[in-house]
């Protein structure tokens, strides 16, 4: 394998938050084979060059949502992007857009956490079964009405591709719209209704201008936008129906 | 220091600890649960489980089928009693998960659908796709959202266990972001930390899988039992050892050599079989199969790549790209992204690649250690249910099975059990921390950390592969001496506080050499072949006279562990000839009738 | 104490940063043409019920030079509005499902821009027979 070892230069922002007021961008000079992934690099550089160069990453095969980085300014999951594709080019990976700077590329994820429990994501049964009925039933119908909402894997590449949450990081967001979409729209669930209001609160769905950008970068095509777009949408069928009916209009 | 008085502390947030959680909370509202997870609980690795969860689900199947195949399947190293409740529990733990909204694929009637799975006599193994546990994962994670006596302390980093007057009362914890310690006392403690595949070098596991609840409660007199059983999966993408799923050949894959030839069917799992067909042929129990294929490598049948090495072929062509698509998605985008393979029109190169750890901390049935006051669940743990080798789709059930069982346990006992003296505790925590403080601010190191674990991953992968010799086992043992000592040289390059990964990767390792050493002299101890653990030295057969029996490790501070043999709980099968294909069926029928 | 202190960059000229945002900036300013060209017309309907002079007027100046300038260029913007805005007209739709199966995102944005160029040419020809 040695014969066709190539060198990569990958530029990276580096943030020490107790040495650097500010991040800064530093190059390494990388030597990489063609099966090496952007987090492989990030991985020789550690190894080899800086054992302080900080990241998050496990599974190395895009399931655990861990190792998204900006990748030449688009987000991206590292361990599916090959430094390859960049060379002989320099490659620039700087940690994940809007989101605050902890150190190197690990952002802050907090406040996305905080929005993913603020949905109720789990069943609200609408009729509640015990174990000894066994399974509900599900038609081939009902599964794919919800099926695609399932695939998040919270890499949160959606939330550095949406302008509208680096403006308002209260927006709850692609991510976590698309797992309120996805229960809502699960036959087992009940709860569109108790959901609604968060919908369409200051920090719902309005928010989003339909950038459409987050279904670009999403990586298991959850297609976080149209989740989104839908539930505006619900939520002003919701806010109509309102008038006519004191239950309001959900489902 | 931080301190949190909790009633039951769960060390890892991947499937078993999210499901022990569920199990305390609901058991009792009223007892606090600290959850703590080195990463946020849905990036544990229960997440790339692919092919799914075994369960008796059709009316042809039973649960004394699904005991058959696990206590077979294990090589008779069993607990025959645990395997009996898993069993039974299976289906109502699965049909539970269902219930929280698991997606599992269903029948065009809108049941549950099962597929076939290696070593399983019987189609029941319930899947979601090809990302079951992704789906698992993320389900309970999602439905630990709902009960508030969860607190979870996502982020921080295990770093030792607490105890008193022989009771395990707490742990202390790394809060990443910070770099500060935490002590979370707790009169319940579950370690549920994966297990330990990443001490070799080419594996299907994430960074994340290095062992730490093991070392833990092994450096507190805990014994690991059956360590030296490591199950190397057939089917793995080279170089890096991504998991090409079971259920690859469930679905009806075919492994062929370098001549386009089936040749499983030399290796006791034949007649060939144009339909998967349960316990034959490329449905045959893991640890055949990957030793089939060391034996294609000696005979010179396997297929020499250029850059990948020695490779036979899983050849998915003939099942066509839609029901490829429908049922193994994720398979297909990693042939594609990975590879640059359209695995519709190219057959996959793969070879046997690290998997699982079967053995782990030895717990009874009710996922108690010998340590008062913990227990066990999941990969890190040895219940009983595995024996010499897993059975693919057997350990994500486990980890409902026994979460549950631990939960329960857990919550009965911090009912019943006295809280620890808080400054005793306080005073072992500080202890802890300045000795875990001293790795990061020492300053006379010279061992890189890299180094060091690479070398530790090839020794495990010469002398623990899945053919073992004495001599290559003794100079593993003879490195990870080694390394011990050199670890002890260790520099660390990054001396701050916030988000020291630097810091904690060498805690890690440090875990990993502990874990390491309990396999490779667990390996050389036993003087038998068994399921996972195979000898080319004069020890090619099962010796049930004198190796049935657990191995169990004992921690030895600066020195090799001590191996001890435990007793095997054999209920209602005695142990046989373990045989799969037209052989097995043959077994099967004699073992029928001799019942009748 | 807590050494953390996480850094937040400033979202000043987000737009600029990457070619995805740039044209979403350019779809949403082209909406700016097409207001204005229906102010325009509202101009034209306010002219014609001020009589047949100021009607005349109104259609004078939309001849003059300036006038075609400022139509080629409005042309030019709402067609690529109507492209941008038929081009994520699917993500903001639910799914429609068609003999069992999803229509793909490509076919609800040809279908829209084909209903666009139909209506058009529709209108086209209308206008061009009253205009014989």
């Amino acid at each position: 394998m040695s014969e066709n070892l190539k060198i990569i230069e990958i530029e990276v922002l580096r943030y020490h938050p107790e040495s650097d007021r500010e991040p800064h961008l530093e190059v390494y000079k990388v030597p990489f084979t063609d099966d090496m992934s952007v987090l492989q690099g990030a991985q020789y550089i550690k190894d080899n060059f800086d054992g302080s160069l900080t990241f998050r990453w496990s599974c190395r095969m895009a399931i655990c949502g861990s190792c998204g980085m900006m990748i030449n300014g688009i987000p991206k999951l590292s361990c599916e992007t090959f430094l390859r594709d960049y060379h002989p080019n320099r490659i620039r990976i700087e940690a994940l857009a809007h989101f605050p700077i902890e150190k190197d590329l690990v952002v802050d994820l907090s406040g996305f956490i905080e929005k993913l429990e603020s949905i109720q994501p789990y069943i609200i049964p609408k009729e509640p079964r015990s174990l000894e009925q066994g399974e509900y039933l599900q038609s081939p119908q009902q599964f794919n009405d919800y099926i695609q909402f399932t695939s998040c894997i919270n890499c949160t590449l959606c939330y550095a591709a949406c302008p509208q949450f680096g403006l308002n990081p209260d927006f709850i967001g692609p991510a976590a719209i698309a797992l309120l979409h996805r229960y809502n729209m699960d036959s087992r669930d009940g709860a569109a209704e108790e959901r609604m209001e968060l919908v369409a609160s200051e920090e719902g769905v309005f928010n989003c201008s339909a950038v459409g950008y987050c279904s670009v970068v999403c990586p298991k095509h959850v297609d976080p936008a149209n989740a989104v777009n839908i539930n505006k949408t619900n939520a002003a069928k919701d806010y109509f129906l309102r008038f006519l009916s004191p239950k309001g209009g959900s489902k | 220091m931080e301190i949190f008085k909790a009633d039951v502390v769960i060390v890892g947030g991947g499937g078993a600890g999210l499901r022990a959680a569920i199990a305390v909370a609901e058991s009792d509202p009223s007892l606090k649960i600290a959850l703590v997870s080195k990463v946020y609980p849905m990036r544990s690795h229960t997440v790339a489980a692919e092919g799914g969860a075994a369960g008796v689900k059709k009316p042809t199947d039973s649960f004394e089928y699904h005991f058959h195949d696990t206590v077979g399947g294990g090589d008779w190293l069993c607990e025959q009693d645990v395997v009996e409740y898993f069993v039974r529990q299976a289906p109502i733990e699965l049909t539970q998960l269902e219930h929280w909204g698991c997606p599992w694929s269903r029948t065009e009637d809108g049941h549950v659908n099962v597929r076939a799975f290696g070593g399983m006599k019987i189609e029941r193994t319930w899947f979601a796709a090809d990302k079951s546990g992704f789906h698992i994962l993320h389900t309970l994670f999602q439905t630990s959202i709902k009960y508030p006596s969860i607190k979870r302390f996502d982020e921080h980093f295990c770093v030792d266990l607490v105890e008193e007057d022989g009771r395990c009362q707490g742990v202390v914890a790394i809060e990443m972001s910070t770099g500060e310690f935490s002590l979370i006392e707790a009169k319940s403690v579950i370690i549920a930390t994966g297990g330990a595949g990443r001490v070799f070098r080419e594996s299907t596991l994430g960074g994340i899988v290095t062992g730490d609840g093991m070392a833990l409660a092994y450096r507190h007199g805990v014994a690991l039992r059956d360590m030296e059983f490591v199950q190397y999966h057939p089917t793995c993408m080279p170089v890096t050892g991504l998991l090409f799923t079971e259920a690859c050949r469930g679905e009806g894959g075919y492994l062929v050599n370098k001549d386009g030839y089936r040749y499983l069917q030399d290796y006791g799992l034949g007649p060939l079989q144009d339909k998967p067909k349960n316990k034959y042929m490329e449905l045959g129990p893991r640890d055949r199969l990957s030793q089939a294929f060391f034996f294609e490598q000696q005979k010179g049948r396997t297929i020499e790549h250029p850059t990948l090495g020695s490779v036979v072929h899983l050849d998915l062509r003939h099942l066509g790209e839609a029901y490829l698509r429908e049922r193994l998605p994720l398979i297909y985008e990693m042939a594609e992204t990975f590879m640059g393979i359209d695995p519709a029109k190219e057959p996959i190169p793969v070879r046997p690649g690290v998997h699982y750890t079967m053995g782990g901390i030895k717990t009874d049935g009710q996922c108690a250690a010998s340590l008062k006051g913990l227990y066990a669940i999941g990969e890190c743990s040895s219940v009983g249910i595995h024996g010499a080798n897993r059975l693919g789709s057997n350990s994500l059930t486990e980890l409902l099975v026994f979460g549950k069982v631990a939960g329960v346990e857990a919550a009965r006992n911090a009912k019943t059990a006295a809280p620890g003296n808080s400054a005793n505790l306080l005073k072992q925590a500080q202890a802890v921390e300045q000795r875990v403080m001293a790795l990061k601010t020492k300053s006379s190191g010279t061992e890189r950390i890299s180094v060091i674990r690479k070398e530790m991953a090839q020794t495990m992968e010469d002398g623990c592969g899945i053919y073992r010799v004495e001599k290559t086992m003794q100079a593993t043992c003879d490195k990870l001496a080694e390394l011990r000592e050199r670890f002890k040289n260790i520099n660390i390059d990054d001396k701050s506080s916030v988000w020291n990964t630097d810091w904690l990767t060498a805690i890690e390792l440090d875990y990993q050499l502990d874990v390491a050493m309990a396999m490779a002299h667990s390996a050389i101890n036993r003087k038998e072949s068994r399921g996972a653990h195979q000898r080319l030295d004069g020890f090619e057969q099962r010796d049930d006279v004198n190796f049935l029996k657990h191995s169990e490790a004992y921690y030895v501070a600066g020195s090799a562990p001590r191996i001890a043999l435990g007793d095997v709980k054999i209920t209602t099968s005695q142990p046989a000839a373990r045989v799969y294909g037209a052989a097995g069926e043959k077994a099967d029928q004699e073992r029928k009738a001799s019942h009748v | 104490m807590s050494k953390r202190r996480p850094y937040v960059r400033s979202m000043d000229g987000w737009w600029k940063k990457n070619p995805y945002f740039i044209e979403y900036m350019i779809h949403e300013s082209t909406a700016l043409f097409v207001a204005a060209y229906a102010f325009i017309l509202l101009v034209g309907l306010v002219r014609l019920g001020q009589g047949e002079a100021a009607w005349s007027g109104w259609l004078d100046a939309l001849k003059s030079p300036l006038s075609l300038t400022c139509h080629v260029v409005f042309l030019v913007a709402i067609l690529y509005h109507t492209y941008t805005w038929f081009k994520i007209m699917p993500i903001t739709m639910p799914p429609i499902i068609v003999g069992g199966k999803r229509v793909g995102p490509e076919v609800i944005t040809g279908s829209g821009l084909l209903a666009a160029l139909v209506a058009s040419l529709v209108l086209l020809g209308l206008v061009w027979r009253l205009a014989l």
